[in-house]
């Protein structure tokens, strides 16, 4: 519980989906005390512009253009907000300050790190070189050019975990959402008949061993959908190397694959001042913050929570995660500031509405206790997620919905 | 009839028995003409569902976005001039207005407007 009359600030890392959504939703939440100017909220980003990640992945199938996916981080973001686009590039936790690029120096009082992670395909002897992904606009763009010129051949799909334990990839669904996109784009191609798919998983995904999906329900169905469409499947192909030359991915297991398109969800780890902080007790160097998986705070530091990205969490690293992160953050600071208590819960939930092909979606949800309950894809969730894309996403973003 | 739950227990009730349930529930529509209503609104929605596409809800969406963003920057402006105001004790004094004026961002503010205006008289 604060007293006195200082100003007690509030500061945001990272210009995502979680950092912009708290904020927004922080202003609403603390409006009392923002008027009387007893709290003000921060926001830093090391970019200008904000991008809606998922839009990446139809990037790769050439449905989205970049001026489409991205906004002014500044027209997200209410007018309360104190908006900086400054990198940080050292936290000081004992000092409860933040070190940045240009060299300034910033005290909070609470902090909330949403620097979300990056791809690291570095991290696997090949993949770099050798292999493609849809996690960023640019690689998303390098994959739309191959995918959108292959005649004949094989394109190889593989999917690497954290090393952490009970920790998923980014965005879960991403991959299956993707295999079904690329058959339909290749259909609409004409060349789906010499072009052959194999969708691989590896032996271990979170608590599941030698599965399709992380989840059981839905790794259930996933042999039926795969083989209506004559998509190929492979259990536990982890991948370990790629011999860039040869074009071959090579297993942990001992296997040893061709490809002529290597579609990989890449290894992921936190931003490189999350990983220099020190906190992390993630395996690999992989620099996921311990999170309270109920309050959402950093164990170790006072003051300090995380969202979305980089918590250490078994929930998908997705939009639909920080969508029910954010509230309980905003909850739990305002909890702290008005009564020296955070009560708001996590439960875990994440929802989303998944791309199952071109055309076609399915809305799930999840949370700590509960997997997802698989539907069949159809065509007016297909129109969802499209709205949602092109509208929805926005107004999220806003604290609106 | 004893037999059929009614307290939310369908979840594991066979095919028969959700049927069942599902028919005694619309009897009073059928008794009294009225479900002949619900069927053509059902046939509504998916004339509706037929006769979206992608390219209808790419614009929908669009002017979702641009109806709320705009509708979201004024409510956020009003209500943050708002309590500026209320917080003063007194009114602004002339030369404070000035002053404002004087701001850079509330002289971007009047440039919009006057911009705005601007283009609404170019469409007259």
């Amino acid at each position: 519980m604060h007293g006195g009359s200082a100003v007690i600030r509030i500061m945001i890392v990272g210009g995502g989906l979680g950092g912009t959504m708290v904020a927004n939703q922080l202003v609403a939440k603390l409006y009392p005390e923002i008027v009387r100017a007893k709290v003000k909220v921060s926001l830093l980003s090391n970019s200008a512009e904000h991008f809606y990640k998922p839009a990446f992945m139809y990037v790769a199938f050439n449905q989205f253009f970049e001026e489409e996916l991205k906004r002014s981080e500044r027209s997200l973001l209410r007018p309360e907000i104190d908006f900086q686009v400054d990198e940080v590039t050292r936290f000081d936790f004992p000092g409860q300050t933040l070190h940045t690029r240009s060299g300034q120096r910033h005290g909070y009082d609470y902090l909330v790190i949403a620097t979300g992670c990056v791809p690291a395909p570095e991290r696997i002897e090949g993949l770099k070189e050798a292999g493609d992904h849809f996690y960023q606009y640019e690689p998303a763009r390098q994959l739309a050019q191959r995918l959108g010129t292959i005649k004949r051949g094989r394109i190889f799909i593989t999917v690497s975990f954290p090393q952490t334990p009970n920790v998923p990839h980014q965005c879960g669904i991403a991959p299956v959402e993707t295999t079904l996109m690329l058959d339909d784009f290749l259909r609409r191609r004409g060349v789906r008949d010499k072009v052959e798919i194999v969708y691989t998983y590896p032996t271990t995904a979170q608590l599941m061993r030698n599965c399709l999906f992380l989840q059981r329900p839905t790794g259930e169905i996933l042999p039926g959908l795969f083989e209506q469409r004559g998509i190929h499947f492979q259990r536990g192909f982890t991948l370990d190397k790629v011999d860039p030359d040869q074009r071959i991915a090579y297993s942990a297991e001992g296997d040893a694959q061709p490809f002529d398109i290597l579609m990989a969800t890449p290894p992921i780890r936190a931003v490189d001042v999350v990983i220099a902080s020190g906190v992390s007790q993630a395996q690999g160097n992989e620099g996921w913050l311990p999170t309270h998986h109920e309050t959402l705070q950093v164990y170790g530091l006072e003051n300090v929570y995380v969202i979305g990205d980089t918590v250490d969490l078994p929930v998908s690293k997705a939009g639909g995660a920080c969508h029910n992160q954010a509230p309980v953050i905003a909850n739990n600071i305002a909890g702290e500031i008005r009564h020296g208590s955070a009560d708001a819960i996590y439960d875990g939930r994440v929802q989303a509405v998944a791309q199952m092909g071109l055309n076609a979606g399915m809305p799930l949800w999840y949370d700590y206790t509960h997997d997802v309950l698989p539907t069949p894809p159809n065509k007016l969730a297909g129109l969802l997620r499209n709205g949602f894309n092109r509208g929805l996403y926005w107004a999220v973003a806003r604290g609106m919905l | 009839m004893d037999a059929i739950p009614s307290d939310g227990a369908q979840a594991g009730a066979t095919p028969d028995l959700a049927i069942h349930e599902i028919v005694q529930k619309l009897q009073p529509l059928l008794d009294s003409g009225r479900l002949d209503n619900l069927i053509d609104l059902l046939s509504i929605a998916s004339d509706i569902v037929d006769l979206l596409d992608c390219a209808m809800v790419e614009k929908l969406a669009t002017l979702f976005e641009q109806t709320t963003s705009v509708s979201w920057e004024l409510g956020n402006a009003v209500r943050m001039a708002k309590s500026q105001t209320q917080a003063l004790e007194h009114p602004d004094s002339l030369y404070g207005l000035l002053t404002l004026l004087r701001e850079p961002d509330t002289r971007r503010g009047v440039g919009l407007i006057l911009r705005t205006l601007n283009v609404i008289g170019r469409q007259l």
